[in-house]
């Protein structure tokens, strides 16, 4: 547990220090989002949960994220909801199975796209769309990433097996 | 009571995330309170010592690259200042022109210098008009600062003018207000002497020098320059007094060619 904290903390400083060296007109990637998704699905989602919100909270509180309590909102949601995924890639279909974790971090990216461009939405839809959809797949690039080290049905039966 | 804590324990999972979740929202409507404003005002001083390095790191990444562009635009900026500089002055001279042909009660013709210097033994200056435009030769030619010389060769389209830096340029002027007149010639740069004023006359240093009107060419009380020295010739019943010309003569771009004294004419 002390060992996934620290890694906890150490992906912290990863976004909090190096996520600007990565922003693309001012689109970043979210790395917390991955970790506490693989947290969820190894660690289960009560630990996920306590994770994902006081990550949320210290990254909402050192000014990463925009809105005061947003982030720490996203990630509870998103632990709480990797965590039904726990050993479910071979009780489920597999394209369920991916078709869930996905929208899982879709759901996290529209909440965030959502509360941050509220405005857009209501006036540019399109628009809205294109922000959410970069900010979504930028993310998504580094999660395949991870995801080819570490693919995401091995850490859905890590805990069963 | 047991059955209740086994029923938490149970579904914690759920509890603790309605708890995250209603916290979460309740900071959320907070955003704009003044203490969660100081909050986080202290967390990002704190903060700011682990993201110090990285912005510092970032910084010099991108200085050699925003030194470059800064050298660029500078190099930009002076040119186009430079321009606009050149074009002010162009205005000026342009609008001193266009202000001395309408004061003016001569008939004036414009024309724009084309070359200077191409006679070896003649300082001159060639204009883009010719016979074309009714240009003769022994024409008085002036720019908005006064009198700078004569046309001496007239082609079809062009026109060569003797400026008043030749050696063998004199004109005759007077000096005002005190009226003496003398033939003006030139020394060096912009600085003209005039000869042939009698001893007794008062001269005094910035008075103006005027075209006297004895001349065929030059029309009278056409501005020449001013007085920037006077002094008595040893052994000479004459005085001789320096002249500071006001036109450029080094720098002529555009020129008008007296055609006619309308004076005369009426």
């Amino acid at each position: 547990m002390v060992k996934q904290i620290f890694l906890g903390l150490g992906v912290f400083i990863l976004q909090f220090s190096l996520v600007d060296f990565l922003s693309i007109k001012m689109i970043r990637p979210d790395f917390l989002v991955i970790f506490i998704f693989y947290f969820s699905l190894i660690n289960g989602s009560y630990k996920g949960i306590v994770l994902g919100f006081s990550m949320g909270l210290l990254c909402d509180l050192t000014g990463v994220g925009s809105y005061f309590g947003l982030t720490s909102l996203t990630l509870s949601i998103t632990a709480y909801l990797s965590g039904f995924l726990i050993g479910k890639y071979e009780r489920l279909l597999p394209y369920l199975f991916h078709f869930l974790w996905i929208s899982i971090l879709t759901l996290h990216f529209f909440i965030i796209s959502y509360v941050q461009f509220q405005t857009l939405f209501e006036s540019n839809f399109f628009d809205f769309l294109l922000k959410f959809i970069f900010t979504f797949g930028y993310t998504m690039m580094f999660f395949i990433i991870v995801q080819f080290f570490f693919p995401v049905k091995e850490a859905s039966r890590a805990k069963i097996s | 009571m047991r059955n209740l804590y086994l029923f938490f324990l149970k579904y914690k999972d759920h509890f603790i995330f309605l708890i995250f979740v209603f916290s979460s929202t309740f900071l959320l409507l907070q955003n704009d309170n003044s203490n969660i404003h100081i909050i986080r005002g202290k967390f990002s001083d704190k903060f700011s010592i682990i993201s110090s390095p990285f912005a510092w790191m970032r910084s010099m990444s991108k200085l050699e690259e925003e030194t470059q562009l800064l050298r660029e635009k500078n190099i930009q900026l002076s040119l186009k200042m430079e321009s606009m500089f050149n074009a002010n002055e162009e205005y000026k001279s342009l609008l001193k022109l266009l202000q001395l042909k309408e004061d003016s009660h001569l008939e004036l013709l414009a024309a724009n210098v084309i070359n200077s210097g191409s006679s070896s033994n003649l300082s001159s200056i060639t204009l883009d008009i010719g016979t074309d435009r009714g240009i003769k030769v022994g024409q008085a030619v002036l720019v908005s600062e006064g009198i700078i010389g004569k046309t001496v060769i007239v082609g079809k389209n062009s026109t060569v003018v003797q400026i008043m830096n030749d050696v063998n340029f004199r004109l005759s002027v007077r000096i005002l207000p005190s009226g003496n007149a003398g033939i003006l010639r030139h020394l060096k740069d912009d600085i003209c002497e005039i000869r042939e004023l009698q001893k007794n006359s008062e001269i005094l240093i910035g008075d103006k020098v005027v075209t006297s009107g004895f001349s065929q060419i030059y029309p009278k009380n056409l501005p020449v320059g001013e007085v920037i020295e006077v002094f008595n010739e040893r052994g000479s019943f004459q005085k001789v007094a320096k002249v500071r010309i006001k036109a450029k003569l080094g720098s002529l771009l555009h020129a008008f060619i007296i055609i006619s004294d309308l004076d005369k004419i009426g």
